[in-house]
């Protein structure tokens, strides 16, 4: 039943409004002050030239140069980026792969499962920048060297740009798999929620694995891919495995440059993040809910409806007719 | 039907218990998934092992390379360099309260934020809910430089000294915008959704105020998925040495700082030991991955007590079902 629009809902309304925000209050104050303020005031920052003195910051204004700065005069700022890039690039669709096998893996039943669990989530317990950085440095995540691998060295042979990529992933692979711990779970998670039902009804109908892994898990799964890649891209960010993000921090205690170049800084690297997720949210959306394809669907569905008539109508005219001439026929 | 189940050759047997009536109930996928399970685990602890490995190498075995993985002469030593560079049971606590007090703050703000979204219909709900889920993609560093701003602005006005203390992430912390926030503000409002609005009329009606049905009825009802929300808080606070980087800075010894500022400490501390032979204080990466074991170790412990709790704690987001 509908509230009706009268004293009392309003009253309820009014209630609503005040211990809902009453709650909400503490975070919303944080999200004004700390994130929607700084957010809009690097924008500000960066085409300033901010300084420390007796009275406190002080900005000017010099146009683009913190840009220019970033881009033409710091000679390591564009390579990181371009290298950070990359990396999302080539890490991402691994690990969202690989965590996804994982995750198939560990949904069936067999002995063990709960320790396999166990172990894939360790990482996300034990990681952080510092102990990335030393494992990094000890070269104690690189396993083996594909470089003396035969295969790596015939793809070299054919494509070096193709041979970098793969030297690239497997420099840091240990790693990569550190990052598939939340995915993995997101995903189980996604593949108990599905019916067995669907799948023992594609199975009478005849479907092999493979094809009830493409047409039946994977379309209810996509949801969860897009969250996990948001996820994935969001903390891949955070690690040291990513230049950028140190850059940033000494930036900001850098003398010379000041706040203005590591608020230019900060800004393209955001832009950077929001348009790999903005990618990724385009790639990975459900078309199903895209409004052209449901209005064709619509259509569909209309004008399959009134074929359906149509042949009733046609064949109850004919039923009717076979019937009088039977009943002719038959007097 | 019977008969020809019974009359079944021994290779019929055999191919239905290798291959089995599925494809996934056959010896084969089974031990292939085991076979790639163990590889993957092996891949997954690989830096690890090698830390721990290399732990408890002495300086000879080190630099030996006949010594893959077991060490020959295994020695504590390097834990007990790290253990003083580290200023060890100090750090520790350190850490420990540092972390458990954001944890606290952390908690508590998700826990009201989720009640807020679980409970009530205020204006332009939708809107601050697409709000948090944003606040969750902007990268730190984006909102760092400002809020740093505005932390210096306060302690050289006031005087009040900020920078080095726990206040500034405190402060962020407990208007809701610590480390992964958004996430623990989801596990509370999809657990709160769970519990019926029943309980709460019924204290309505007996005159409870929305505070009151806050802390005695929801809080009570939900340990579970507080503990879970602490535990996640606990662990991303403990980690996080970007933010706590820039804030605290070397002020205060907290176990990620330290660990970052390994070598700049020992390099220190070693200068002032006299007549050390050369090569004897000279760093090496056994100390290193000492300073990290010890690093991790408190993580590990709390781990194996309660990884249920992790494990699962994902799943009650329900980031996966919407």
């Amino acid at each position: 039943m509908k509230p009706k629009k009268n004293k009392s809902s309003k009253y309820f309304q009014r209630q609503q409004n005040r211990l809902g925000y009453t709650f909400f209050m503490p975070w919303l104050i944080g999200f004004l002050v700390f994130t929607l303020f700084p957010f809009i005031y690097t924008v500000y920052l960066s085409f300033h030239k901010v300084n420390l003195n007796v009275l406190g910051w002080t900005t000017v204004f010099n146009g683009i140069d913190n840009y220019v700065t970033a881009f033409l005069r710091n000679p390591d700022f564009t390579p990181a980026l371009i290298q950070f890039f990359l990396t999302e690039l080539i890490y991402v669709p691994t690990i969202l792969i690989i965590s996804f096998i994982l995750a198939i893996l560990l949904n069936g039943k067999f002995k063990f499962r709960t320790t396999f669990r166990v172990i894939y989530f360790l990482p996300v317990i034990v990681i952080s920048g510092s102990v990335m950085n030393q494992l990094m440095n000890s070269g104690n995540v690189q396993i083996g060297n594909v470089e003396r691998i035969f295969v790596y060295q015939i793809i070299e042979s054919y494509s070096p740009q193709l041979a970098d990529v793969i030297a690239f992933l497997f420099s840091n692979f240990a790693l990569v798999l550190w990052f598939t711990g939340i995915p993995i779970v997101l995903f189980l998670s996604g593949l108990q929620k599905i019916n067995t039902n669907l799948y023992e009804a594609a199975q009478i109908d005849g479907a092999t694995n493979w094809q009830i892994l493409w047409k039946i898990t994977m379309p209810i799964i996509r949801p969860i891919v897009l969250v996990a890649a948001v996820f994935t891209v969001v903390s891949l960010g955070m690690f040291p495995i990513n230049p950028v993000y140190g850059m940033i921090q000494n930036a900001i205690f850098d003398t010379v440059g000041g706040l203005g170049v590591a608020s230019s800084y900060a800004w393209i690297y955001s832009l950077t993040i929001l348009i790999l997720i903005a990618m990724l949210y385009f790639v990975l959306k459900d078309p199903s809910k895209d409004e052209y394809v449901v209005d064709e669907r619509k259509e569909q569905a209309e004008k399959e409806l009134k074929r359906i008539k149509r042949m009733r109508n046609q064949e109850k005219w004919k039923n009717l007719r076979l019937k009088k001439a039977g009943d002719k026929h038959g007097s | 039907m019977e008969v020809k189940v019974k009359g079944m050759s021994w290779k019929e047997t055999l191919r239905g218990k290798l291959m089995g009536h599925h494809m996934t109930d056959g010896w084969i996928y089974r031990s292939a998934v085991y076979v790639l399970l163990i590889a993957i685990a092996y891949v997954f602890l690989y830096p690890l092992l090698r830390m721990l490995s290399m732990t408890f190498m002495s300086t000879a075995d080190l630099i030996n390379p006949e010594i893959d993985w077991v060490p020959q002469n295994w020695s504590i030593m390097n834990l007990r360099v790290a253990w003083r560079v580290m200023d060890m049971p100090a750090t520790i606590f350190n850490s420990l309260w540092f972390t458990g007090t954001l944890a606290l703050a952390q908690t508590f703000v998700s826990a009201m934020t989720g009640f807020a979204f679980a409970r009530y219909q205020f204006k332009f709900k939708n809107f601050w809910f697409m709000m948090i889920l944003l606040s969750f993609v902007i990268p730190v560093p984006l909102v760092l430089i400002p809020r740093w701003m505005m932390f210096t602005t306060v302690q050289n006005l006031t005087g009040l000294k900020l920078i080095g203390t726990i206040i500034p992430q405190l402060l962020m912390t407990i208007l809701g915008q610590g480390v992964y926030s958004a996430i623990l503000i989801l596990i509370f409002y999809n657990f709160f959704k769970m519990i019926p609005v029943s309980l709460d009329e019924a204290a309505r009606i007996d005159g409870a105020t929305s505070w009151q049905v806050f802390f005695h009825i929801i809080i009570k009802m939900s340990v579970p998925t507080i503990a879970t929300v602490f535990l996640f808080s606990f662990v991303w606070n403990y980690n996080e040495s970007y933010i706590t980087s820039t804030f605290v800075r070397s002020a205060m010894k907290l176990m990620p700082l330290q660990l970052a500022l390994f070598d700049s400490i020992f390099e220190r501390m070693s200068a002032g030991v006299s007549g050390a032979p050369g090569g004897q204080f000279r760093i090496n990466e056994s100390f290193k991955m000492a300073a990290t074991l010890i690093t991790m170790t408190p993580m590990m412990i709390m781990y194996v007590f309660v990884q249920k709790q992790f494990v699962e704690g994902i799943e009650k987001t329900g980031i996966t079902g919407e």
